[in-house]
C-alpha cells in the first residue's frame, strides 16, 4: 500500500478535514464577492457551526434538546447589545467603545471588539446552557425535549417582547424591528468588514467551522466524549463506572451552546439585524433536522446534512424551484411549502433511514438493532443520583 | 499491618479473620412505598475476604447491592466504606472511593468496544476535563495512551482474546462480555469488587474457573470480593462467609458449614421451590433477587 | 433529616401548589385594593374554566396517549387545529352562518361535532400507524422527531388550507352574548357551550374507559404492555385506539375553540398544544381526572395572564410553569409515582 493510502488510513478524518479546509477555501473564487451563493455559503458556514453544536447536545450526549434556538438568541443578542447604537445612552449619549477603532469610535451605543464580543457570547450561551440544562438533569428523553422546547420559546417570546420590557429606562430587545444596524466584524490588523464584500465574512464563518470541528473531534475521542457515549447508552451503568451524572451533562449543555452563540454572534453582525423574528421555534428544528439528515453523533454527517439543508432553504427553495408548483398547475410558490417538506423530510428520515446520510457507528447499531439506549416502554426507575 | 478499627464498626460485628472491617451495613432498611425490600439487614465485610450473599428469589439481594453501590438510598441505616460513611452518596462518588461492580443482566455500553468499556471503567483514574482534551496538551495524550494500555492489560488479565479488544461489545460472546464487565470494573482500581450473579449463564467448568479467578483477584490485586450468587458449588467453594437473605431479611450468616446445615436456610429455599417465581420486572434495577 | 432536606421535602409537595397561587392571589389582593372586590378576578376565573375545558379535552388526549405507550404526541395540538379547520370549514358546506336558525344551527352544529370529531380521530389514528408504530422499537428520539414532522407538515396543511394569517370565523352562537349574571360574573355563551359540550364528553370518556372491555384493556396496557398481551390483548388495537379516543377529545376541542374564540390559525395548534401538554403533566401524566385538572388550572393562569400582564406574555409565562413542575413535582399535582415521570 502507498504511504499516501496507508497515512490516510490511519487518520482519515485529518485528510478529509484537509480536503474540505481545500474546498472551502477555494469555493470563494468562484463567484463574485457579492454573488447571492457566497451569501448562502456564509450562512450556511454559521449554521454547521450550529448544527455541530446541537450535535454535541443531542448526537454526542444524547440530550434531546429542542430548544437551540435560545442559544442563538443569546448569541445574536450578545452582539446587538455590545455592538451596536441600541444602549443609545451609554457614555452619558458618547457611547462606550471598547478597543474599536475608526468610525465606530464617534458612534453612540455599546461598541466592543468583535473578538471580545466573541468571548462575552461564548460566557452567557454557556452559562445559559447549563442553566437551561439544570431542570432536565433528573428528566427522561421526551421531558428533556418538553423543557428545553420550553425555555426555548421563553426565550423567544422575551426576544418578541422584549421591547416592552425596560431596566433603568433602556429595553431589553428591539422586538420585532430589530436592533439594527449591527455593527462590522473587525480584526486586528484589517480593515473593517463591508456588506457589499463577502470574502472576509466567508473566510471568517469557515476560521470558526474549522475551530469547531477541532473542538469536536478532539472531545469525540477524549475521556469527555467516552463518558457521553457512555451516559447516552446506560446512565445507570455509567454513574456506576464513576461518571458524573450531573457535570457531565452540564458541559454538553454548556458547550453545545457556546458554538451556537458564537456562530449567533457572527450572524448578527452579518445580517445586520438582531430580531425577534429569527428566533422562533422553527429554527430549533431547523438545526436539528440538519444532524438528523447528516447523521447523529456523525461530525461530517452533521456537516453535510448543515450545508444540504441551508442549500435547499435559502436557495433551492425560494430560487430555483420557487415556480415549481406552477408548473404543474398549483398556485402557489415552493416558499410556502417549506414547513411541510421539512416535516416530511424528518418523517421520511426517521422511517427509513434513521441512521442519517453518513452515519455514526454506534447510533447506526443503535437504530437498527435495538440495542443501546431502551426506547419504547423502558423506564428507569432508580433515579441514578449526580 | 495496623489494626484500623473503624469507629462506626457496631460491637457485635466479627471481623472475619482480625481483618479490619472494609464495608460495614448498619440496620440497612429500603422500602418502596408500602413494600419493605430489604428489612432491617445488618452486614459486614472484613478486607480480602471473600463474602457471598446468597437467598431465593425477591430476596432483596440486587436491591441490597444498589444501596451499597449508591443506585438506591436506604430508607434507614447507614453504610460505612473504608471508614467513611457513603449512605445516599453519589455512585460516582462511591466507585471514585474504590467500590465497583458488575450487574445481573450484563450492562456494557453495547456500541463501544471491548477496550473503551474499559476505559470507561478508568473514568475516576483519569484527570483530563473539557479545556484539557480541547487542547490536547501532552499530558493529556500521555494519560490516554496509559489508559488504554492499563485497559489492555485488564483485559488480558480477565482472558480475552487481543482480537477482541476492539470488537463492538454487543458482538461478543456472552462469557467474554462477562469478562469485560469485570475487567470494566477492576479498572477504576477498586478496593472492593461486587458481582452481581457472575456465574449465570454458564457451565459448570467456567464456573469453576470464575471461582478461581476470584481468588487470584483478591490475591493479586488485594480486593475484598462481595458476590450475590445462585450457584451453590461457587457459592461454598469461594465464600470464606456467607449471609442469607430471604423477603429482605438476614436469617443467617456465617461460614459456608454453618449456612448449609442451618434449617433456616433450607426451609426458605425449600419453600420457595413450590412458589412460582417473581416475574422479572422490565427493569433490572427492580430485580429484587 | 436536616434543614435543607426538610425544605426539599416541603417544596416538593407544595412548592407547584404555592406557585400556581402566586398569580391568583396576588392580583386578588391588587383588586380589593383598586376595586374593593374580586369581581375582575372571579371573572378572570370564570373565562379561564372556560378556556381551560378546551384546553383539558387536547389534555386528556396526550394523557391517554402518554399512559399506553409513554411517548409525548407532538402532532397532537396540531391535530385539535385540524379539528378547528374541518369544523369551520363544514360550516361553510353546511351553509351555516349567522343568519341559521337556532334549530338547523342545533344540528348542524350537532353534524359539524361528529364530523370533526371522526376527522381528528382518524388523523391521530393515522399518524400512530405511520409515524410511531414503525418505530416502537427505535430510541426514544425517533418517534419523537416523526411526530415533530407530521406537526410540521399539518401546519402547513392549514397554512394552504385557510391562509397564514389568523381567520376570523362567524360567530354562530354569538358566544359573546350574556346568559346570566352571577354575582357580577357575566356568564356567557361561550361559557355554556365550553362548560356544557366538555363536561359530558370528559364523564363520557370516563365513564367508558373504566366500564367498558375496551376500556380496561387500555388501562391494562398502560400498567403493563408485556402482561396485557400475555392475557390475550391485542395491544396493538388498544394502542390505536387509545390514539382514536384522544384525537375525537382534540376535534371536539376544536370546533368548541372556534365557536368560543371566532377566530382560528393553522399555528394555534403549536400553542395549545403546548399548553395542554403543560396541563396534563400538571394534573399528573397518564392520569385522566388530573388532565382535566391541570386543564382548568392552566386556563386560569391562562386567562389571568392574558387579561393582567398581557396576551403576549402568557405563553412564556405558561413554559414557565411547565419548568416549575418538571423541577418541583414531575409527577403532577395527583399524578401516581408508579411508571415515574421523571
Amino acid at each position: 500500500m502507498s504511504v499516501v493510502a496507508e497515512r490516510f488510513n490511519r487518520h482519515p478524518n485529518l485528510f478529509i478535514a484537509l480536503g474540505f479546509i481545500a474546498l472551502g477555501l477555494m469555493f470563494p473564487f468562484f463567484f463574485d464577492s457579492g454573488a447571492g451563493q457566497m451569501q448562502t455559503a456564509v450562512q450556511a458556514l454559521a449554521y454547521v457551526a450550529m448544527a455541530l453544536g446541537l450535535n454535541l447536545i443531542v448526537g454526542f450526549a444524547g440530550l434531546l434538546d429542542l430548544g437551540y434556538v435560545a442559544f442563538y438568541a443569546l448569541g445574536a443578542y450578545t452582539m446587538g447589545w455590545l455592538g451596536s447604537g441600541f444602549f443609545s445612552e451609554a457614555g452619558g449619549g458618547d457611547g462606550l467603545h471598547i478597543l474599536v477603532s475608526g468610525q465606530i469610535t464617534a458612534l453612540p451605543g455599546v461598541h466592543v471588539n468583535f473578538l471580545l464580543v466573541i468571548v462575552a457570547a461564548v460566557i452567557v450561551t454557556t452559562i445559559a446552557g447549563m442553566l437551561i440544562g439544570l431542570p432536565t438533569l433528573r428528566l427522561r428523553g421526551d421531558y428533556i425535549a418538553i423543557v428545553t422546547l420550553a425555555f426555548g420559546e421563553i426565550v423567544g417570546r422575551i426576544a418578541i417582547n422584549g421591547d416592552e420590557i425596560t431596566v433603568n429606562g433602556t429595553p431589553l430587545t428591539a422586538g420585532r424591528q430589530g436592533i439594527t444596524p449591527v455593527d462590522k466584524i473587525k480584526l486586528p490588523g484589517l480593515d473593517q468588514f463591508q456588506a457589499l464584500d463577502l470574502r472576509p465574512w466567508y473566510f471568517v464563518a469557515l476560521a470558526i467551522v474549522v475551530v469547531v470541528l477541532i473542538v469536536n473531534f478532539r472531545l469525540r475521542d477524549s475521556r469527555l466524549g467516552r463518558a457521553w457515549v457512555a451516559m447516552r447508552e446506560d446512565e445507570v451503568a455509567a454513574a456506576s463506572m464513576g461518571v458524573p451524572l450531573v457535570k457531565t451533562k452540564l458541559l454538553a449543555y454548556g458547550t453545545g451552546a457556546a458554538f451556537g452563540g458564537v456562530s449567533g454572534a457572527f450572524l448578527a453582525s452579518f445580517l445586520n439585524t438582531v430580531n425577534a423574528d429569527q428566533f422562533q421555534f422553527s429554527f430549533s428544528i431547523f438545526i436539528l433536522a440538519m444532524i438528523i439528515l447528516g447523521g447523529l453523533a456523525s461530525i461530517w454527517g452533521t456537516v453535510v446534512g448543515a450545508i444540504a439543508l441551508s442549500i435547499i432553504n435559502f436557495y433551492l427553495i425560494p430560487e430555483v424551484f420557487k415556480n415549481a408548483p406552477q408548473k404543474i398547475g398549483l398556485n402557489f410558490d415552493l416558499t410556502e411549502l417549506s414547513f411541510g417538506i421539512f416535516g416530511f423530510l424528518l418523517v421520511i428520515m426517521m422511517v427509513l433511514r434513521p441512521e442519517g446520510l453518513i452515519p455514526e457507528r454506534r447510533r447506526k447499531i443503535e437504530l437498527h438493532e435495538g440495542v443501546g439506549p431502551t426506547s419504547g416502554v423502558g423506564k428507569t426507575v432508580v433515579e441514578a443520583k449526580g | 499491618m495496623t489494626d484500623v478499627a473503624t469507629p462506626e464498626s457496631s460491637p457485635g460485628a466479627t471481623a472475619g479473620e482480625g481483618e479490619p472491617l472494609l464495608l460495614q451495613g448498619d440496620s440497612i432498611t429500603k422500602s418502596f412505598g408500602g413494600l419493605v425490600a430489604v428489612d432491617d439487614v445488618s452486614f459486614s465485610i472484613p478486607r480480602r475476604s471473600i463474602v457471598s450473599i446468597i437467598g431465593p428469589n425477591g430476596a432483596g439481594k440486587t436491591t441490597f447491592f444498589n444501596m451499597l453501590t449508591g443506585l438506591y438510598r436506604p430508607t434507614q441505616g447507614r453504610i460505612t466504606f473504608d471508614g467513611r460513611n457513603i449512605t445516599g452518596r453519589r455512585p460516582d462518588k462511591i466507585t471514585a472511593g474504590g467500590m465497583a461492580r458488575t450487574f445481573q443482566n450484563i450492562r456494557l455500553f453495547a456500541t463501544m468496544s471491548a477496550l473503551e468499556n474499559v476505559m470507561v471503567g478508568q473514568h475516576t483514574r483519569m484527570k483530563a476535563g473539557l479545556f484539557g482534551s480541547i487542547f490536547r496538551a501532552p499530558w493529556v495524550k500521555h494519560e490516554e495512551e496509559r489508559v488504554r494500555d492499563v485497559g489492555r492489560e485488564m483485559l488480558a488479565y480477565v482472558g480475552l482474546a487481543d482480537d477482541q479488544f476492539e470488537q463492538m461489545a454487543v458482538n461478543l460472546s456472552y462469557g467474554d462480555q462477562r469478562r469485560v464487565e469485570i475487567a470494566r470494573a477492576l479498572a477504576s482500581g477498586p478496593k472492593l469488587l461486587l458481582l452481581d450473579e457472575p456465574t449465570a449463564g454458564m457451565n459448570p467448568q467456567e464456573s469453576a474457573r470464575l471461582t478461581e479467578f476470584m481468588h487470584k483477584m483478591r490475591d493479586e490485586k488485594d480486593l475484598t470480593i462481595l458476590l450475590i450468587e445462585h450457584d451453590m458449588q461457587v457459592v461454598m467453594g469461594v465464600s470464606e462467609r456467607i449471609t442469607v437473605l430471604d423477603h429482605g431479611q438476614k436469617i443467617a450468616e456465617g461460614k459456608p458449614d454453618e449456612v448449609r446445615a442451618n434449617p433456616r436456610v433450607i426451609e426458605a429455599y425449600l419453600g420457595k421451590q413450590g412458589d412460582k417465581e417473581a416475574p422479572d420486572g422490565d427493569d433490572p434495577e427492580r430485580e429484587e433477587s | 433529616m436536616g434543614a435543607v432536606d426538610a425544605l426539599k421535602k416541603f417544596l416538593k409537595a407544595y412548592g407547584l401548589i404555592a406557585a400556581l397561587l402566586v398569580l391568583p392571589v396576588a392580583y386578588g389582593i391588587q383588586d380589593l385594593n383598586n376595586q374593593g372586590n374580586l369581581e375582575r378576578l372571579a371573572e378572570n376565573l370564570k373565562d379561564g374554566i372556560s378556556n381551560g375545558a378546551i384546553w383539558a379535552l387536547v389534555a386528556l388526549g396526550y394523557t391517554l396517549v402518554y399512559g399506553i405507550i409513554e411517548l409525548i404526541n407532538f402532532a397532537h395540538g396540531d391535530v385539535f387545529m385540524i379539528g378547528s379547520f374541518v369544523s369551520v370549514s363544514l360550516w361553510g358546506t353546511l351553509g351555516l352562518t349567522l343568519a341559521t336558525g337556532p334549530f338547523g344551527l342545533a344540528i348542524g352544529l350537532l353534524v359539524t361535532l361528529l364530523i370533526a370529531m371522526v376527522a381528528s380521530g382518524t388523523l391521530n389514528v393515522m399518524i400512530e400507524r405511520v409515524a410511531y408504530r414503525p418505530l416502537r422499537d427505535a430510541p426514544r428520539l425517533a418517534p419523537l422527531i416523526t411526530a415533530v414532522g407530521f406537526s410540521f407538515i399539518l401546519q402547513n396543511v392549514g397554512i394552504l388550507w385557510l391562509g397564514g394569517s389568523p381567520e376570523g370565523v362567524p360567530d354562530l352562537i354569538h358566544s359573546q352574548q350574556q346568559v346570566v349574571d352571577v354575582a357580577g360574573v357575566s356568564i356567557t355563551r361561550g361559557d355554556i357551550l365550553a362548560i356544557g359540550v366538555t363536561a359530558p364528553l370528559v364523564l363520557l370518556l370516563t365513564t367508558f374507559i373504566s366500564r367498558s372491555r375496551i376500556g380496561k384493556a387500555m388501562r391494562a396496557t398502560a400498567q403493563d404492555p408485556e402482561a396485557a398481551r400475555l392475557m390475550g390483548i391485542n395491544v396493538d388495537t388498544t394502542i390505536s385506539f387509545t390514539f382514536l379516543m384522544g384525537g375525537v377529545m382534540a376535534g371536539a376541542a376544536g370546533l368548541i375553540y372556534a365557536l368560543y374564540q371566532t377566530t382560528v390559525w393553522f399555528f394555534q395548534g403549536f400553542t395549545a398544544g403546548l399548553i395542554a401538554f403543560t396541563a396534563a403533566v400538571m394534573g399528573g401524566i397518564g392520569n385522566l381526572k388530573g388532565a382535566v385538572l391541570g386543564g382548568l388550572i392552566i386556563g386560569c393562569i391562562q386567562q389571568i395572564s392574558d387579561n393582567r400582564i398581557g396576551g403576549e406574555w402568557t405563553p412564556a409565562i405558561v413554559f414557565a410553569y411547565l419548568v416549575v413542575i418538571m423541577v418541583f413535582r414531575p409527577q403532577g399535582l395527583i399524578g401516581e409515582e408508579t411508571r415515574e415521570a421523571g
